[in-house]
């Protein structure tokens, strides 16, 4: 027992040695929304057939709001060196700070996204609360 | 009757070609790796052994009692290792094919999946409740054909170790001899792939002949960027959510459906719903083969292996 907890303590030391090692290595890169081109292309990614026909990316471009043809709505944002995106649906909420908008899905464990989205932040934080 | 465990020998090895992989990634692609997901991968990695070590013991005294039911004495002749690498390797394939088409199963199965990254690490990314599902129950023909419960034990650890290094990006494609036969980073990075032209493709464990033969194999195309992890990403490095959150999702449709449809939320594919509000990989195949034709219909040459 003891010697299977001595492999257990040493196992544990050695992932977290090589995950502080992943660190200081810079791995990871910056993810971010290039432009709407990229975005579309997440949006692609994340749900085959969705095409944006508006869409509004954080002033940083950690995170982005899209629109299809058919109304439904997508919150993209960064998840390490990826990005995870949620379909937005009544359960959303949306709190509007100046140029700030705070979205949250039905899904808490994906947790709100701040958007500095300019002067779009208004408008979008509009079509949020229509859902 | 030997008492070898192969995997605990390896595990150097396994850190090894971690380090050596996240040097690669610096140098060419940092983003192969993510600090956090690989924390949370080798955690998996970790816990996965603990169960092991805790869950084995039961399912290695259960193949035991069921070999005195054996057909044959096979023994420890010297032939009887390969041929057993074989089939454990068959059964692998099912047991894998099932964890991707039965939500019970995927349950379990889906922790191998949930990383957005391939790498070497996700290699570890092990599952923690494996011992909920009845994978177990397709080795027992292996038992009752006679061969030692300790020999499965063995060669299936020999196959787990043979399934770490195809988790790469690093390499493009092995010799195209070895590509026929052999499940490589290729064939592989196809199946944990989300793009729809990959979903619930190349199930194989060592030898991708099984993906051929039963009709589940998909090659990788060069110019179609992969996509890795789960058609919903999970959003979040938190380990307990990233092992348990298949099954409290179970749990919340089992507890919402209708009575009739209960059991068919454990045994149905994963995606499946009573109501069709959500997308089974099928149906998510289905949508885009259905785009891609209507595109190829309208630019002939959109789609130019098709059209060869």
């Amino acid at each position: 027992m003891s010697a299977q907890a001595l492999q257990f303590g040493g196992s544990l030391l050695a992932i977290l040695a090589l995950a502080w090692l992943a660190h200081r290595l810079g791995l990871g890169g910056d993810a971010r929304i290039r432009d709407e081109a990229h975005l579309r292309e997440l949006a692609e990614e994340a749900l085959c057939g969705f095409e944006p026909v508006a869409v509004a990316i954080d002033r940083a471009g950690f995170a982005a709001l899209a629109r299809d043809g058919a109304g439904r709505i997508m919150l993209l944002r960064r998840h390490g060196a990826h990005f995870a995106s949620r379909l937005l649906d009544s359960h959303a909420n949306a709190r509007l700070d100046r140029n700030l908008l705070v979205v949250g899905s039905a899904d808490k464990r994906f947790g709100e996204v701040t958007l500095d989205l300019g002067n779009d932040a208004q408008a979008w934080a509009a079509s949020l609360r229509r859902l | 009757m030997p008492d070898f465990s192969p995997t605990d020998y390896a595990v150097p090895g396994f850190v090894l070609l971690v380090l050596i992989e996240m040097v690669w990634a610096r140098r060419l692609r940092r983003e192969a790796y993510e600090p956090r997901d690989t924390l949370t991968s080798l955690a998996f990695g970790l816990g996965s052994t603990v169960a092991g070590l805790l869950t084995g013991g039961v399912f290695l005294a259960l193949f035991l009692w069921a070999w005195q039911f054996r057909l044959f004495d096979i023994g420890w002749q010297w032939w009887a290792w390969p041929v057993c690498f074989v089939l454990d390797d068959l059964a692998y394939y099912w047991i894998h094919r099932f964890g991707h088409r039965v939500r019970w199963f995927w349950a379990s199965h889906v922790n191998h999946h949930s990383s957005q990254h391939y790498n070497l690490s996700t290699a570890l990314r092990q599952t923690w409740t494996g011992f909920l599902t009845l994978g177990f129950a397709f080795k027992l023909p292996l038992v009752l054909l006679g061969f030692h419960p300790v020999m499965i034990a063995i060669v299936g650890g020999f196959n787990l170790i043979y399934q770490f290094w195809i988790h790469t990006e690093a390499i493009g494609r092995m010799p195209r001899w070895f590509e026929a036969v052999m499940n490589t980073p290729s064939h592989h990075r196809v199946h944990h792939a989300t793009n729809p032209r990959y979903l619930d493709r190349n199930y194989a464990g060592v030898f991708i002949v099984w993906d051929k033969w039963f009709g589940t194999f998909e090659p990788e195309v060069d110019d179609e960027r992969i996509r890795y992890g789960i058609v919903k990403q999970l959003g979040s490095f938190n380990l307990l959510h990233a092992v348990f959150h298949e099954w409290i999702g179970i749990a919340q449709d089992v507890r919402r459906a209708p009575w009739r449809h209960k059991l068919s939320y454990l045994i149905r594919e994963p995606g499946w719903s009573h109501d069709g509000s959500r997308e089974t990989s099928g149906m998510i195949r289905a949508r885009w083969e259905a785009r891609r034709k209507s595109v190829a219909g309208e630019n002939p040459i959109a789609e130019p292996r098709e059209a060869a």
